[in-house]
C-alpha cells in the first residue's frame, strides 16, 4: 500500500512551482465524462488572449488587467451521466498538494445531503496571494482550477458579476483566516 | 395609448431606432439574462437582437410592433443560443439543493433561487415563464410571439410553477 | 396572482444592460451604415467602378501574405480568448456557489 502511494506522489512531480499536477486516474476520467472542459493557458497563451481583450470594454480591461499578471490558468472539468463516476482517491493527490508550503484551506463547503464538496485554496508568498486552487466535487460533475501567479481575490468576485453570477464577498488570509464548513 | 412595463406607447407612433433602442434596452436584455443567466451572453444576444432591428427597422410601422418583434427575435435568439451552447451555467433543477432557511417575502436569496431555477427549466417552459412573469403577458400574447398553441402555452406554464412549487415549497411551507 | 407567483414576478424585475450597451449598439449601426455606404459608393459610376477593381487587385496583391498571417493570428487569439473567458466564467460559477452555501449557512 505505502510503495503505491509513494509511486503515485512519483508521478505527481509538478512542472513549475506551483502548477497543480493531477494524477494518472483523470484521463480515465475524461472517458466516462459526457462532457469534459480542458483548458491549460501558460503565460504565452495567456499573453496571447489578452491582445484580443478590449481596453475600451470595461468588462475586458478589467479582465486584461487580472490576467496580465498570471503565469498560468487550468480548468479541467468533467460532468458525467451518473452518480459514483470518481472516487475520493482520485483527489486526495490533488489535495496532498494543497498542503504543501504556502498553500491553505480558506473555505470549504461540504453538503452530505447533496453529495457535494466545494473548498477553495489560496497560496501566499511573502503576504501577497501567488495561487489559487479549486476543488468542487459534486455528485455528477467534478471541476479542478488552478491559477498560478499573483492573482488577487478582490478582482475575481469583480469578475463574478461580469458573468452574471452573484457576487462574492469572502475575507482572504490577509485579513480574516477562517474555514467555514458545513454538514447538512 | 397603452402603458406596458413603464413604457409608454402611442399606438400608430413610431419612434426612432435610438428611442426604440432606449425604450426597450432593458426589456430585451432582461429576457436573454433570465433565460440564460449569463450576463455577458445576454448582452451578445441583446446586441445582436438590436443590430437586427436596425435592419428591419423601415419595416415596422408602430411602436406596438416594434414591441412585439423584440419580444420575438429576443425570445428565437435565445432559445437558439442556448441549443448551441455546451457548457451549463445554471444548476440543474433535480440537483438544486434546497433552500436552507425559511424565506420572507422579498428575500434576494429566495430571488435568486427562483432564477436559477427558472434558468434550470427546459427551454419552452423557460421562455413561456420570462414571458409570463417579466412581461406580463397573457399566454394569448405569448402565443403569438413564441408561435405556439395557447394550450401549449398554459401546459408549459403549467408545468413549469409545479416544479418550482414543488422545489420551493418544501422549505417554505405551505404555498398560496 | 397568487403569493409565489408574484414573487416570480419579483424575481424576474427588469434588469438593465450594463453601462455603455446603448452606445455599443448605436456605434455598431454606424458600423453596419458604413460598410453600406463604402459598398454603395464603390459600385455608384463605371469610372468609380472600374479604379476601385485595380485598386482592390493591387492591394490585395501587396498585402496577399501578410493578410493570411494577420488572419491566423486573429483567429488563434480570438479562440485564446474564448478559452480564457470560458476558463474565468467556469471559476467564478464555483466560487459563487461557495458563496451561495456560505450564506445559506450564516442565515441559519
Amino acid at each position: 500500500m505505502r510503495s503505491a502511494c509513494l509511486g503515485w506522489m512519483a508521478l505527481l512531480l509538478p512542472l513549475a512551482a506551483q502548477e497543480l499536477k493531477l494524477p494518472a486516474s483523470f484521463d480515465k476520467l475524461a472517458e466516462k465524462a459526457s462532457d469534459v472542459v480542458d483548458i491549460t493557458m501558460d503565460s504565452s497563451m495567456l499573453q496571447l488572449a489578452s491582445k484580443f481583450l478590449s481596453d475600451k470594454d470595461p468588462d475586458e480591461a478589467r479582465i486584461k488587467k487580472l490576467v496580465s499578471g498570471l503565469k498560468g490558468l487550468y480548468v479541467k472539468s468533467f460532468e458525467f451521466d451518473r452518480r459514483g463516476e470518481y472516487e475520493e482517491s482520485d483527489l486526495e493527490s490533488v489535495r496532498a498538494q494543497l498542503r504543501g508550503p504556502g498553500w491553505s484551506r480558506v473555505v470549504g463547503v461540504r453538503s452530505k445531503r447533496d453529495g457535494e464538496n466545494v473548498e477553495l485554496f489560496l497560496k501566499s508568498d511573502q503576504g501577497q496571494v501567488s495561487g489559487l486552487a479549486i476543488i468542487a466535487a459534486e455528485p455528477r460533475e467534478l471541476t479542478i482550477v488552478n491559477i498560478v501567479g499573483p492573482v488577487n481575490p478582490e478582482e475575481i468576485r469583480d469578475l463574478a458579476g461580469h458573468f452574471g453570477v452573484p457576487r462574492m464577498d469572502l475575507s482572504f488570509p490577509n485579513t480574516r483566516k477562517s474555514t467555514k464548513e458545513e454538514q447538512q | 395609448m397603452t402603458e406596458a412595463k413603464g413604457c409608454v406607447v402611442e399606438a400608430g407612433r413610431r419612434s426612432t431606432f435610438a428611442e426604440a433602442l432606449r425604450a426597450n434596452q432593458a426589456m430585451v436584455f432582461s429576457i436573454a439574462y433570465h433565460f440564460l443567466r449569463d450576463r455577458p451572453a445576454a448582452e451578445e444576444l441583446a446586441q445582436d437582437v438590436f443590430l437586427q432591428l436596425y435592419r428591419s427597422f423601415e419595416d415596422l410601422d408602430s411602436d406596438s410592433h416594434i414591441t412585439f418583434w423584440l419580444r420575438r427575435a429576443a425570445s428565437n435568439r435565445a432559445i437558439d443560443y442556448l441549443r448551441r451552447r455546451k457548457f451549463r451555467a445554471a444548476i440543474a433543477l433535480e440537483q438544486a439543493p434546497e433552500p436552507s432557511t425559511a424565506a420572507v417575502e422579498d428575500d434576494p436569496l429566495l430571488n435568486r433561487r427562483l432564477r436559477a431555477l427558472i434558468a434550470s427549466l427546459p427551454e419552452k417552459q423557460r421562455i413561456a415563464m420570462v414571458l409570463r412573469f417579466q412581461e406580463d403577458l397573457m399566454p394569448e400574447e405569448i402565443s403569438k410571439i413564441l408561435d405556439m398553441p395557447v394550450r401549449t402555452v398554459k401546459s408549459h406554464l403549467q408545468r413549469a410553477l409545479a416544479l418550482l412549487r414543488e422545489k420551493i415549497g418544501r422549505s417554505m411551507g405551505e404555498i398560496r | 396572482m397568487n403569493d409565489f407567483e408574484k414573487q416570480i414576478r419579483d424575481a424576474l424585475a427588469r434588469k438593465e444592460p450594463s453601462p455603455g450597451f446603448e452606445a455599443r449598439v448605436l456605434a455598431a449601426t454606424r458600423r453596419v451604415e458604413a460598410r453600406s455606404s463604402w459598398w454603395n459608393g464603390l459600385f455608384s459610376g463605371r469610372a468609380r467602378w472600374a479604379s476601385a477593381v485595380v485598386a482592390a487587385v493591387v492591394v490585395i496583391a501587396a498585402v496577399g501574405w501578410r493578410h493570411e498571417r494577420d488572419v491566423e493570428e486573429r483567429a488563434a487569439g480570438e479562440a485564446a480568448k474564448a478559452r480564457l473567458e470560458q476558463a474565468l466564467k467556469i471559476t467564478s460559477v464555483k466560487l459563487a456557489k461557495i458563496q451561495e452555501k456560505v450564506e445559506a449557512h450564516e442565515s441559519n
